[in-house]
């Protein structure tokens, strides 16, 4: 639920917005200074300072061991860690920003797909850069991509670094764990978190970093109390706390397998636009279409209700504050918990199902009408139309399993990938003056045959027994 | 009967300015600059003595050229110099002048009987009536949002709606003011209003009929209702209120018609307003069983759906066209 509010292509947005920026005075703080709270206040008198003193020291101590081992973490991976530039065209000053690091024979550099995925969608538009901890610059080639979970292997011709060791289990809930990358282009940063095992709720696997993870540090390593690489840092919940998530490291190695030469070099980039389809259909294959465990239906006031038309779909129901106060409105609300980014601010393989059950109490019928349409004209025709092209719409009125509906449907094509579309169904029950069913499916660059089976299953499992 | 003749005589846009009246055979009547013509022209195109017309004794008119540099015309024909012309009835073209020439040849035609049309009879009533529909109508979809405060809404829809008529006619009587001398109050305010409640009210009602006959060339029918209604109030606006003919006032009428229906179409583009079950423009009501065409069943309907993938291709092919993607490659 909360995964909806992800941040993957923070390193853009990052780029877009610190990169003029100087860098803040508080990055120059030593890290060996006490922590605040134990600093005495500057008028107390030598004999209490005397009894302070003692008690920082001992601190100091306890501080020393947490920084010796964060600054151990950071010694060790620094030579392994580069800074990833994208650039626009023939422009000096980078249009996005991430972190790597390499792996495998030091060769081959790890980074997450959002942080390259302008220079695969647009090879002729950005370039990338890496800038290592030494200063050396150099351009970078994609070697492999994974939209599903988020990863990329890119490398330099000549660049050859340490490589970090992955380990492929997940860490245990409470390890103490270490993200490293270039937050904010504030230089390379290391944060200090605890790793708190997969996330329950997400369809793909992600392990829950409490820790902080920002805009810059997508695709850095984190590592675990040996260095050893347990993940890859790649979104975070924004307007919560250090609630950071990182992709298992056992999805590396499958990618390394793949990662043969430069995309570039051997795909146009209508060819390269197809395989991030291509990916993208084949996630969605296994997990939109994947049949619930039971009935997946609910019943509410007379009407059976398609809810969990993917297995993977969450539902809530809630009472929602009505914009009437003669009418009453109650809600089921169902989506999947996670998309994945196609494109920077693109996020696909959406599903989500939302009933409205409408009844006057008291309300005129034709009253009744206007705040049943006012709710279901809505912002459908809202969207961000540098990535899709105009909706196609088709209404009729639909006789539906025990009762009328008012249907309409909406489909767009995505423009940059011409195999996923957007669906938006709203279905408007039409049978009782009093009562009415406001139904929405909306789907999330689909395939076109899915939105259409999807919706099928839907329609065809609405129903309304007086 | 004596022989007459009537010279009237024209302003550049040709309007009577000056009327002369001639009687008995053989009168004659010089035209031209000279302050000893009979008519005097203030005209800088006309000779000092210009052309001369004699009444003849079978009532009929002879004009005669004196020699001036720009002939004279009867009928936008140059008359000859040696004989002159002879006309009933016709225009005199004397330098830039125009002077319509009448005698007893010329046709009356029989007596009109005078009527006053029925709005002007009616007009208070028609007045009255109009208001009240507009004012109901503005109560009316304020009504339909189920206010809290139902008084307050009510009255606020009819006032705004009372608002909306007062400015229109209201220009139109000032209009008529400086034009005629007179207000016309009630002739406009009934143009007005009753135009703007048969649009109102016929567009919802009309909506509702094509939602319940599902027949969408009704929502066509309606708009070209609306755009004739439009058409015929402003073209009788512009009769009350201006001098204007017939032919004039309607192409007036039609200009501001088309002009304004192009607005609405620019604004509106992309909307498909023929499509009577659209969720956000149509009707308030849903109709159940009341309906003359059959629904359609869930087959039917995935069978345009399918149709959709067409039409969205067509829709990403027109975009791509107007803004390409940034890539130079495609």
């Amino acid at each position: 639920m909360i995964a909806a509010l992800w941040l993957c292509g923070f390193a853009s947005v990052a780029a877009a917005q610190e990169t003029e920026k100087p860098k803040e005075p508080v990055a120059e703080t030593p890290v060996e200074s006490p922590p605040v709270e134990q600093v005495p206040d500057a008028d107390v008198d030598a004999e209490d300072a005397d009894a302070l003193d003692a008690a920082a020291v001992e601190a100091d101590i306890v501080a020393q061991e947490l920084s010796d081992e964060a600054k151990d973490r950071l010694d060790a991976a620094r030579e392994s860690v580069v800074q990833i530039r994208g650039f626009f065209e023939g422009s000096d000053s980078s249009a996005f920003h991430g972190s790597g690091f390499a792996v495998d024979d030091g060769r081959r550099i790890v980074t997450n797909y959002h942080v390259v995925a302008q220079a695969v969608l647009f090879p002729r538009q950005y370039r990338l850069e890496y800038l290592a901890s030494d200063g050396r610059t150099g351009p970078l080639q994609v070697l492999a991509i994974d939209v599903r979970n988020d990863l990329a292997i890119v490398a330099a011709g000549d660049l050859e670094l340490p490589p970090l060791k992955l380990r492929s289990e997940i860490p245990a809930q409470g390890e103490r764990a270490w993200s490293i990358g270039y937050p904010l282009n504030l230089g390379l940063t290391i944060t200090e978190g605890v790793a708190n095992g997969l996330v329950e709720n997400s369809i793909e696997q992600r392990i829950h970093y409490t820790g902080a993870i920002n805009g810059g540090m997508s695709g850095g390593p984190a590592l675990d109390r040996r260095g050893h690489v347990y993940g890859v840092n790649v979104s975070v919940v924004t307007g919560r706390q250090l609630v950071g998530f990182v992709v298992p490291a056992k999805h590396i190695a499958p990618l390394l397998a793949r990662a043969k030469g430069p995309l570039v070099e051997s795909l146009s980039a209508e060819q390269l636009r197809q395989r991030v389809t291509a990916q993208v259909l084949a996630y969605e294959a296994e997990v939109l279409e994947a049949a619930p465990d039971a009935d997946g239906t609910q019943k509410v006031r007379g009407f059976t209700l398609p809810t969990r038309l993917s297995r993977h779909l969450e539902c809530s129901t809630f009472d929602e504050r009505s914009p009437h106060v003669r009418m009453r409105v109650e809600t089921i609300s169902c989506q999947m918990p996670s998309r994945i980014l196609a494109q920077p601010g693109v996020y696909v393989a959406g599903l989500s199902v939302q009933h409205r059950i409408l009844q006057s109490t008291g309300l005129h019928p034709l009253q009744f009408e206007r705040q049943v349409n006012d709710l279901a004209a809505g912002p459908r025709r809202a969207g961000a139309l540098a990535h899709v092209a105009p909706f196609a719409c088709r209404d009729a009125l639909v006789s539906l399993d025990g009762f009328d509906a008012r249907i309409s449907t909406c489909v767009r094509q995505y423009r940059l990938f011409a195999g996923l579309y957007d669906f938006d169904v709203t279905v408007v029950g039409i049978d009782d003056p009093g009562s009415a069913l406001l139904s929405r499916l909306t789907l999330q660059g689909v395939s076109f045959d899915i939105g259409r089976r999807t919706m099928e299953r839907y329609l065809g499992a609405l129903q309304w027994t007086r | 009967m004596d022989p007459v003749m009537l010279i009237e005589q024209a302003d550049p846009h040709g309007h009577t300015i000056l009327r002369y009246r001639y009687a008995g055979a053989g009168t004659e009547c010089t035209i031209g600059r000279d302050l000893g013509c009979d008519i005097v022209v203030d005209d800088e195109h006309a000779a000092p003595r210009h052309a001369l017309l004699t009444l003849l004794e079978d009532g009929r008119v002879n004009v005669r050229d004196l020699g001036a540099r720009n002939v004279t015309r009867v009928d936008g024909k140059r008359v000859p110099a040696d004989t002159g012309a002879i006309l009933e009835q016709g225009e005199i073209i004397v330098g830039r002048t125009r002077l319509r020439v009448r005698t007893r040849h010329t046709p009356l035609g029989p007596e009109r009987v005078f009527r006053r049309d029925f709005v002007t009879r009616h007009r208070t009533l028609l007045a009255v009536t109009g208001v009240a529909a507009c004012m109901a109508f503005g109560a009316f979809v304020q009504w339909l949002d189920a206010p809290s405060s139902m008084l307050v809404s009510l009255t606020k829809g009819a006032l705004v709606a009372l608002g909306v008529i007062a400015l229109w006619s209201g220009g139109w009587t000032l209009m008529t003011k400086l034009n005629r001398g007179s207000w016309n109050v009630r002739v406009h305010v009934t143009i007005a209003s009753i135009a703007a409640a048969l649009c109102a009210w016929g567009s919802w009602a009309g909506g509702l009929v094509a939602f319940a006959t599902q027949w969408s060339f009704l929502v066509k029918i309606g708009i070209a209702v609306v755009v004739a209604t439009a058409l015929a109030a402003l073209y009788a606006h512009l009769r009350e209120a201006t001098h204007y003919g017939r032919r004039v006032s309607l192409a007036l009428a039609s200009v501001v018609t088309l002009v304004i229906g192009v607005i609405v179409w620019v604004v509106t583009i992309g909307v498909d307003d023929s499509d009577v079950n659209r969720v956000a423009l149509g009707p308030d009501v849903r109709l159940g069983a009341q309906r003359v065409v059959p629904n359609r069943d869930i087959a039917d309907y995935l069978t345009e759906v399918d149709a959709l993938r067409l039409a969205a291709g067509r829709e990403r092919q027109k975009s791509l066209l107007n803004a390409p993607l940034a890539d130079a490659e495609d």
